[in-house]
């Protein structure tokens, strides 16, 4: 049984390895509005974004649709995973970027270069006071 | 008594499929692999074949008290009755189809099952992405009516060996479809496909493992859309590549709702499906569905499927 599974173990770290050496995967980047709009569709169906914006090397994105929720998108491996914000996000604008903490410590904090990270961060912080409201 | 694991010896053929579907990804579908959800899956398929070591006394101790008390009995060289095996097989097949279903519509079931479908991915490592943590379920009941009627723990055991073994080649992106009497009758790349899907269409649809008749029967079958593109994963995916995070997420949650619910609720976040909260806040899969339904105008293409098929009005072009 020990032999068996370190065998399994080899040929899993072996396989893992040819997938990194072939270079399968890719990083895809959400190039426009348009990868935005899919991607908030495909995390929340239905969510037609109003307004977004991207990272700048299109690693991540925020968008709002109509009635103020936003979603928060990032890469993952190479798919896109998302959130919507709730009470919990926190943000933090800091010259050009934006790191948006969505809540979940496994998704982790997401950190976006935008030119309008401020503006960003005060909407964020403002899905907190609509809660306390 | 034939001592006997038929997916020990499939071991090396799922290395060697894996490896000739990334020679396949790197001409034709880079993207279809990435290294760290490789990585994951194959780590979840080594962990659960040491969890079903170590776990899984407990099953086989009832499965032999059950024997005990067996309707029929095909006397004490059972695994010499040749028609005994395709007929175990098949009725497996049918208890496969209804844990797979309860894996699916109860979360206590769901939280041990989710690590199979938390992949973003579709390939034939996704197939290995196996549970650490179904001894803590009680889908092993569901296999207690096929020992009682007179079949022994081993020949199911086996059965169900090589019922995982067929589920192994259907998850791949690298086979469209096969010949239509294939896909009429057998568990399909296609009709799977549609079971790992996240588009509203397709949740908890085709639960089959090798006969895909049984969702046909039971009303849960849904074909394929060639123009629909598939995301493949869960509903709210991971966004984490942390194993242990990736087999325990849903435990916890679970767990935490519990916790926090109202005493006369706290069953139902055990019991009722995934998704399901007594405040209305979350959505399951049939509330993602029917709002699908409404803002799509889209019917059932199950049922709809005669009328499309004979004039080809229906228009399955808009992704979900």
């Amino acid at each position: 049984m020990l032999l068996q599974t370190a065998g399994s173990l080899v040929a899993i770290l072996a396989l893992a390895g040819l997938a990194w050496w072939m270079k399968l995967g890719g990083t895809p980047q959400l190039a426009d509005e348009e990868d935005v709009r899919r991607i908030a569709a495909e995390v929340d169906d239905g969510f037609v974004p109003l307004a977004s914006a991207t990272d700048r090397e299109g690693r991540a994105a925020l968008a709002r649709d109509a009635q103020g929720r936003i979603m928060l998108i990032k890469r993952h491996g190479n798919r896109f995973a998302g959130r919507l914000l709730g009470p919990g996000a926190r943000a933090r604008a800091d010259a050009g970027t934006l790191e948006v903490d969505c809540g979940e410590a496994r998704f982790g904090r997401v950190v976006l270069a935008l030119g309008d990270a401020q503006a960003w961060a005060e909407a964020i912080d403002r899905l907190d006071e609509v809660r306390h409201a | 008594m034939p001592d006997f694991n038929p997916t020990q010896y499939a071991v090396p053929l799922f290395v060697l499929a894996v490896l000739a579907e990334m020679i396949w990804a790197r001409l034709r579908a880079p993207e279809a692999y990435e290294p760290k959800d490789t990585l994951v899956s194959l780590a979840f398929g080594l962990g659960s074949t040491v969890a079903g070591a170590l776990l899984g006394g407990f099953a086989l101790a009832v499965f032999l008290a059950a024997y005990e008390y067996r309707v029929f009995d095909f006397g004490p060289q059972w695994w010499a009755v040749w028609w005994a095996w395709p007929v175990c097989f098949v009725l497996d097949d049918l208890k496969y189809y209804w844990v797979h279903r309860a894996g699916h519509r109860i979360r206590w079931m769901w939280a041990s099952h989710v690590n199979h479908h938390s992949s973003q991915h579709y390939n034939l490592s996704t197939a290995l992405r196996q549970t650490w943590t179904g001894a803590f379920t009680f889908g092993f009941l569901f296999a207690v009516p096929l020992v009682l009627l007179g079949f022994h723990p081993a020949m199911i055991a086996i059965c169900g060996g090589f019922n995982l073994i067929y589920q192994f080649w259907i998850h791949t992106e690298a086979i469209k479809r096969m010949p239509r009497w294939f896909e009429a009758v057998m568990n399909t790349p296609s009709h799977h496909r549609v079971h790992h899907a996240t588009n509203p269409r397709y949740l908890d649809r085709n639960y089959a493992g090798v006969f895909i008749v049984w969702d046909k029967l039971f009303g849960t079958f849904e074909p394929e859309v060639d123009d629909e593109p598939i995301r493949y994963g869960i509903v709210k995916q991971l966004g984490s590549f942390n194993l242990l995070w990736a087999v325990f997420h849903e435990w916890i949650g679970m767990i935490a709702d519990m916790w926090r619910a109202p005493w006369r609720h706290k069953l139902s976040y055990l019991l009722r499906e995934p998704g399901w909260s007594h405040d209305g806040s979350r959505e399951t899969s049939d509330m993602i569905r029917a709002r699908w339904r409404a803002r799509t105008g889209q019917a059932p293409l199950s049922t709809a499927m005669s009328v499309a098929d004979r004039n080809r009005i229906a228009d399955a072009g808009e992704a979900a």
